[in-house]
């Protein structure tokens, strides 16, 4: 052992420098942010709560049925009840989703080729029974007045409803050359 | 019950012997990351025997595979190794996409670089922090938060999630990066190494920290192999193996990096590797940043990828493959047996898929480091004292989560 390490050793230099920056941080800014009482913007896209899109000319869902989204869903938590209309038209009687088995991958919202669905992102939800979290088609329409009323809801799907046609590759095989110049 | 464990051990005379004490630590053990429960047989401070029990976190992900089509797997990967949850993403794209034979845009390749370091990041620190609390440096723990915390933040912007992304996407990503996004990782790269160099002056040197990890579960680079180890733990006994510098994917072989490795395999040489990996990352997030080319970010597999959603209601073709694709999954998947590894940060995460040309696996097996890891840990264990069982599971870096899957 070197003078110098033994005069580290015994100074206990390593810990003083380790004591040195915890009271450089003592005095700094503090980053905790106390969460109930401040709250942090939500992220536009997050992930949150689901809601329906209420159509703006009908005044109702604009989920026509199809049932891709429960087709697509991983934990199969979306349920839906269709039946025939006066028309022949498909009438959505339930729509149901249980929030508690949802995992929050909006992959439904993917699969949904109307843009009927969305993730807002209100992430504050809480209760005392299971049945709150049972989301019918009335409270799921409401979320989206509450939480996805006016542009945010048209920047939602303008901006996080994907692909889009220029997300992808342009194909560079033979036949779309040939299409072009036909 | 902890009786007839005893006497199934192997080494009956000696534990029949000395009087031993059986200590059953877990699963609810703060220090054992998770839900490890590891029962233990000791004499005074001594460990003679360890024994791993698993399967406390087991949800059946492989069994749950094969009635998902590939697309609707990719959450469950999520939820592998949650630490990392965006590499564990990676890891089963790159899988189904070689099984494919899917190629994904240049850009595609850039950004999923850039998210998988940045996962390896957020990894670390995580596990800097736990370890360190285990072997007693509290402060290390609240620095290392604030970090994951920023990275986690930045994920949130990216793709709306924080810890189960479900970013990537069989042939591509869920959306574009915007250039806003792309400027404040770099910004994040360039504050990064003084924050390391904060939790090395903190731990580095610290006589405790060196006590409680210098030559404390040893193992040798021949025995690390044997034992099937990969990433850092591998690393530490000296072994330069790296899959993402022996198999390609990614872009990794278009940026400078080194592979880090360690000498003498104990728990401080881990630790070590661990840290110099943070810099290696932290570069090739930056190089990746610099390099990063414009361009689209999906496959043009149509056979494979969702269509464009503002040609599914206009196009009749799109429409039809968009409610196959959901409904039956890819009709076109290739028969046959495909392994593919990608580098997480605990090691080699391998994906292995017996597919039957339906739009489901027939079979798909993950290969986990972390089931690799526990398995080794009685050879770490055993011989030594109880207070360094809890820095030999800190230093081998395990989720059980990914464990028991």
């Amino acid at each position: 052992m070197t003078a110098t390490e033994l005069i580290k050793k015994v100074f206990f230099i390593e810990v003083l420098q380790g004591l040195a920056l915890t009271f450089k941080h003592m005095v700094s800014h503090s980053v905790t942010r106390q969460y109930p009482t401040e709250k942090r913007e939500p992220v536009p896209g997050a992930r949150g709560l689901h809601a329906l899109v209420r159509d703006s000319e009908t005044g109702k869902e604009k989920c026509v049925g199809c049932g891709l989204c429960a087709a697509m869903c991983p934990s199969q938590c979306i349920h839906i009840y269709t039946s025939e209309g006066d028309d022949h038209k498909k009438v959505v009687d339930r729509y149901e989703i249980e929030v508690l088995r949802c995992v929050f991958c909006a992959l439904c919202v993917e699969a949904c080729p109307f843009g009927a669905l969305a993730l807002t992102d209100f992430f504050e939800y809480s209760g005392y029974t299971r049945e709150e979290f049972y989301y019918k088609k009335e409270r799921l329409l409401e979320n989206w007045d509450k939480y996805m009323a006016g542009d945010k809801g048209r920047e939602y799907f303008e901006k996080f409803w994907r692909p889009k046609a220029i997300d992808f590759r342009t194909p560079v095989t033979a036949t779309s050359e040939e299409r072009k110049s036909v | 019950m902890e009786d007839t464990h005893i006497n199934s051990g192997n080494d009956n005379s000696r534990i029949a012997a000395k009087e031993l004490m059986t200590l059953s630590m877990g699963p609810q053990h703060p220090a054992t990351h998770g839900v490890l429960r590891l029962v233990l047989d000791l004499d005074g401070e001594t460990v003679v025997k360890c024994t791993p029990y698993v399967g406390y976190l087991h949800r059946g992900v492989e069994k749950l595979a094969e009635h998902r089509n590939y697309m609707q797997i990719l959450p469950l990967t999520d939820r592998l190794d949650y630490i990392s949850s965006m590499s564990n993403n990676l890891g089963y794209c790159i899988a189904v996409e070689k099984l494919f034979g899917i190629e994904v845009p240049e850009r595609t390749e850039y950004i999923r670089t850039i998210v998988a370091e940045m996962s390896r990041i957020a990894n670390h620190l995580l596990w800097l922090a736990t370890h360190a609390l285990d072997v007693g440096a509290m402060t290390v723990f609240l620095y290392c938060f604030r970090e994951r915390e920023a990275i986690l933040d930045l994920f949130e912007r990216l793709c709306g999630a924080r810890l189960t992304v479900t970013y990537p996407r069989i042939g591509g990503l869920k959306n574009d990066v915007d250039s806003q996004w792309l400027e404040d990782v770099y910004a994040f790269t360039g504050e990064f190494p003084m924050r390391v160099a904060q939790y090395e002056t903190l731990i580095n040197k610290n006589r405790i920290w060196l006590q409680r990890t210098r030559g404390i579960g040893v193992i040798s680079a021949q025995e690390a192999i044997n034992w099937g180890m990969s990433g850092p733990v591998l690393r530490g006994s000296g072994v330069p193996y790296d899959v993402r510098k022996v198999t390609r994917y990614g872009v990794y072989d278009k940026v400078k990096w080194e592979v880090c490795t360690g000498k003498n395999g104990d728990v401080y040489d881990r630790y070590r590797v661990r840290m110099d990996e943070f810099l290696q990352s932290n570069s090739i997030i930056r190089q990746c940043i610099e390099q990063i080319p414009q361009g689209p970010i999906m496959a043009d597999a149509p056979k494979y990828t969702l269509p464009a959603k503002d040609k599914v209601l206009t196009d009749m073709e799109h429409l039809i493959h968009h409610f196959v694709l959901i409904t039956k999954g890819p009709q076109t998947a290739p028969e046959g047996e495909m392994y593919v590894a990608t580098e997480v940060p605990k090691g080699e995460l391998g994906f292995f898929f017996v597919s039957d040309g339906t739009g489901k696996p027939y079979r798909m097996r993950v290969r986990s480091p972390s089931f690799v890891h526990v398995s080794a840990l009685p050879r770490l264990c055993e011989g030594e004292l109880v207070a360094d069982i809890i820095a030999n599971i800190g230093s081998i870096d395990i989720v059980l989560g990914e464990c028991d899957r």
